[in-house]
């Protein structure tokens, strides 16, 4: 029966339970972060109980490609005689809840194709022989245990209705169960004729532009959660508190911006002078009006200090927007196969055994008898591989480049340099393009250096970072320094190279302690410069002073890179500069 | 397959749209790539262009659909043997997925396994680019397919033909497909070469003001709670809009381009430095394309203009960071030009 509802963190957890046993497909499913542990286990014991649906099954992160869609089923096809398809999970799971452990480590592969399940409720396999089209309609709980920098890809996160955060419950907050299974089987039946209001419709998409959501698709999933939140509540109408309940559970979690709220519009009548125009002046268009008190409820009923994590979140998702697509990188930079394709052995590469005689036993029979045919006789029995059954393995072969671009963006670095080391940085792109390298950037201003981009391959994103990089304040050279050295440490140990570019004028002026003072600044950053030269990686040092300084020429040497003054820096110059930095 | 979303029932992003729409008038334009970030449509209106595709006459039996009016040396080696008229039947104009973690003998096509396990024989099973000649040929996230699945397209969308030799076998079959790619630019660059292959590029956005957003939410939910209902809804738009293509087919031929045309097509592309002559000739068709579509018996000027940005966007002299100005590139361009040639006498 459903309990007058007490504000407790654990409300949203049981109501994400029931809206995934009613709703599955129809959300999508529930993005959920949570550590491992008792509140985890419990919850998704809840979904079991109210979804009826026992056991929840689950894909592991480093489920093959051809489990997940399925394929040609060797065994039964050879012993039958006949090609036997295998069903994959996906299809397996057709019409049920399905669990993605470490949802932050999937494949991007993997990614895609719960992504097109989620959308089609099928999946298309054209794979071994095999072609089909399954139907796949599932309902996904991400487990994303993803820390600061991984998280669950983005186009994957989008297409989950729900979004739950249990990170901070601990056992204690758990409470009574709202929710019974009848309650679900009830809501079931009267889903279909609640009835949603425009102007709710209409506050749930200003809403959601409000908080600078771009895709449609949260916002179709609010309000298929609102309704579904009426017919838990047995009412036949959307009201406020389940339009404020999907915000919680579907938009506030995603919001990119804080919404501008309790501002009061501006004044109509800013311009006096226009009192007697015989046209009235438009009248503003006045915004639903229950849309903001509703933001103001949901975000009142939010836990103290949820607004500063949403904060930190939003900048969080707006630096990694393509969440671990850097994963797959990293798995083939230690040399993980990544999967096998059909090759000539002669032309290099590893033979995959298993992968040949798969290929290759189908046709033993025909084989077997085209040689009676031809008068072989030589021991018909053996298994006969050609050339075309040959597969190898495929490795990341290319030892990934890393290109760090270290902008100083502080007002010593004089802002209309700052242009041009921008300008020079687009050019060094240009190059990375070409080799088809990794970029990262790191800013530095003010007290800190930031990661302002990790390491991507898009340089779409490279160029919108760099473009949006304001400039101004001190120079905290140490830090950058440091947080390069880091960089350069991370990425050894993935096996990739790592070359960094500095483009500052060497006017270090902040220590690492926070003190402003050129001498401690200078000391640090030329300590910090050390460190890095002992690193695994390899830098360039381009000069943006005015007039050339030796303080950049003594960072250059201490870090045993290459010095180039911008004045001289045009796009051949760095090129040359650059790949001879390149070991 | 479930009920596809209604093409005419999409909300906004006409570029795309007419984009496809054009590929289905003219198939010689030479394929369409949708870029854009996640929840624009993109994949939902590529999967509902195929419900609005006419029907084409092909070879009763022949697993390529070959055409049973063109010339015998370019059909697949059956329909190719010279012999009484074949027996024909119309078909849907077929629309392809080619899902990622498609293996290459499911594309290209291989020894069909089962006539090898059961009778021993050898035969050969047509594939994914069997199936999608003379129609359209899907790749969502085209940007993430494999390297020696895109080498094999590339191949085939070069020659229009699809040759495979394995096992002994040899086999050569026409393989002329639209083909249609989307994905998402921040995951990741498109190979050069790939992204050259198409004739239209389309930047998708999401749109912004909330009455759209509204109208998105109403059409999608309509369309959710009951799909046959919603189709049929939306079934008289979708048959005005599928008899318009047929339309605009049958009378592309008859189209004129006017001389001014291919000229304008030429300076606009000597201006904007484009590589090659692919530029031009899309141009040139697409333009065309769209005025067929729109009922008129020549191309002007104006739908050269109409055209130029999706056709030229991707082509412009390869500098991989000014994508955002690329549109701003082609529009200034053209501005230029027209001011230029309005003493001309231009169309």
């Amino acid at each position: 029966m459903v309990a007058t509802e007490t504000p407790s963190p654990w409300t949203d957890a049981e109501w994400a339970a029931a809206l995934i046993s009613l709703l599955g497909e129809a959300v999508g499913g529930v993005h959920l972060r949570a550590p491992p542990g008792p509140v985890r286990d419990y919850w998704l014991e809840r979904v079991t109980q109210l979804s009826e649906q026992d056991p929840i099954r689950k894909i592991p992160a480093n489920i093959p490609e051809g489990r997940l869609l399925g394929g040609i089923d060797l065994g039964a096809t050879l012993q039958h005689g006949r090609p036997i398809a295998e069903t994959g999970m996906l299809g397996e799971c057709d019409g049920l809840i399905v669990i993605a452990a470490m949802a932050e480590r999937l494949p991007r592969n993997t990614v895609h194709h719960l992504c097109a399940a989620l959308d089609h409720g099928t999946i298309n396999v054209a794979r071994d022989g095999i072609e089909a089209q399954t139907p796949a309609r599932i309902a996904l709980i991400a487990n994303d245990e993803g820390t600061e920098e991984e998280h669950a890809h983005a186009a994957l996160v989008d297409r989950l209705g729900v979004a739950l955060d249990m990170t901070t419950l601990g056992i204690h907050d758990v409470d009574d169960e709202i929710f019974r299974r009848r309650d679900i089987e009830r809501a079931i039946d009267a889903f279909a004729s609640v009835f949603m209001s425009d102007e709710h419709l209409t506050a749930l998409a200003t809403l959601t532009a409000s908080l600078g959501i771009d895709s449609p698709r949260p916002t179709l999933a609010a309000a298929k959660v609102a309704r579904a939140s009426a017919a838990l509540r047995q009412s036949r109408t959307v009201e406020e508190e389940d339009v404020a309940r999907a915000l919680r559970l579907c938009l506030l979690p995603r919001a990119q911006q804080i919404p501008e709220m309790a501002e009061p519009p501006p004044e109509p009548d800013t311009e006096p002078e226009q009192t007697d125009d015989s046209e009235t002046p438009p009248t503003p268009e006045t915004p639903p009006p229950d849309e903001e008190r509703l933001l103001e409820a949901a975000l009142a009923q939010l836990p103290a200090g949820l607004l500063e994590q949403l904060q930190t979140r939003s900048a969080r998702l707006r630096q990694s927007s393509t969440g671990s697509a850097g994963d797959q990188h990293r798995h083939q930079n230690r040399g993980r196969p990544t999967g096998v394709f059909r090759g000539d052995h002669r032309r290099g590469g590893r033979v995959n055994i298993l992968a040949t005689l798969r290929a290759a036993a189908p046709w033993q029979s025909l084989r077997r008898r085209e040689q009676i045919e031809h008068g072989n006789q030589s021991s018909p029995r053996h298994l006969q591989i050609r050339r075309e059954d040959i597969h190898l393995t495929r490795f990341q072969q290319r030892r990934e480049t890393l290109t760090v671009f270290v902008v100083d963006a502080s007002g010593s670095a004089a802002l209309q340099r700052l242009a041009e080391a921008k300008g020079a940085v687009e050019l060094l792109l240009a190059d990375c393009y070409v080799r088809r390298d990794q970029v990262a950037l790191i800013a530095f201003r003010d007290e800190q250096a930031e990661l302002l981009l990790p390491p991507t391959r898009s340089l779409v994103r490279a160029k919108k970072t760099l473009a949006a990089l304001p400039g101004g304040g001190a120079t905290p050279m140490a830090a950058a320094l440091d947080l390069t050295r880091d960089m350069a440490e991370r990425a050894g140990k993935q096996g990739t190279t790592m070359q960094y570019v500095i483009l500052t004028d060497g006017a270090a002026n902040v220590a690492r302690d926070g003190t402003r003072s050129r001498e401690a600044g200078t000391a640090d950053a030329l300590a910090a410069a050390r460190m890095l030269a002992l690193s695994p990686s390899s830098g360039l040092v381009i000069d943006t002073a005015q007039r050339p300084q030796p303080r950049a020429r003594e960072l250059a040497d201490t870090l045993r890179g290459t010095y180039l003054a911008l004045p001289q820096a045009d796009a051949q110059t760095l090129n040359r500069a650059i790949r001879a930095a390149t070991p | 397959m479930s009920t596809a979303y209604p093409f005419t029932a999409i909300v906004g992003q006409d570029d795309m749209k007419r984009a496809l729409t054009i590929a289905a008038v003219d198939p010689g334009v030479g394929g369409v790539l949708v870029l854009g970030e996640r929840g624009t449509g993109k994949s939902t209106t590529i999967r509902a262009l195929a419900a609005l595709l006419p029907k084409i006459e092909v070879v009763r039996g022949c697993s390529y659909q070959c055409d049973p009016s063109a010339p015998r040396p370019g059909l697949c080696p059956q329909c190719g043997k010279p012999s009484d008229t074949p027996d024909t039947k119309a078909v849907t104009i077929p629309v392809v997925d080619l899902p990622l973690g498609s293996t290459e003998d499911r594309v290209v096509g291989a020894l069909d396994i089962e006539r090898a396990l059961v009778n021993g024989e050898k035969a050969f099973q047509p594939g994914l680019l069997a199936q999608a000649n003379r129609g359209f040929l899907y790749v969502d996230e085209v940007n993430l397919l494999e390297d020696h699945i895109v080498d094999a397209l590339l191949d085939v969308a070069a020659s229009g033909e699809n040759v495979v030799e394995r096992e002994g076998l040899s086999v050569r079959h026409p393989a002329q497909f639209v083909l249609v790619g989307s994905g998402n630019p921040e995951e990741g660059e498109l190979r050069p070469q790939l992204q050259d292959r198409f004739g239209l590029s389309i930047d998708v956005r999401t749109p912004g003001d909330v009455p759209t957003r509204v109208e998105i939410i109403r059409l999608r939910e309509a369309f959710d709670q009951d799909r046959t209902a919603f189709r049929k809804k939306w079934a008289r738009k979708e048959s005005a809009l599928r008899r318009k293509i047929q339309a605009a087919r049958d009378r592309l031929d008859d189209v004129d381009t006017p001389a001014v045309l291919l000229e304008t097509a030429a300076k606009i592309c000597l201006a904007l430095g484009t590589d090659g002559l692919r530029g031009e000739l899309t141009l040139v068709r697409s333009a065309r394309a769209l005025a067929s579509l729109e009922g008129k018996t020549a191309a002007t000027v104006d739908h050269l203009r109409a055209m130029a940005p999706s056709v030229l966007r991707h082509r412009l002299r390869r500098d991989p960071l000014d994508e955002s100005s690329a549109d701003i590139r082609v529009e200034r361009a053209i501005t230029e030009l027209f001011q230029e040639s309005v003493g001309d006498g231009g169309n």
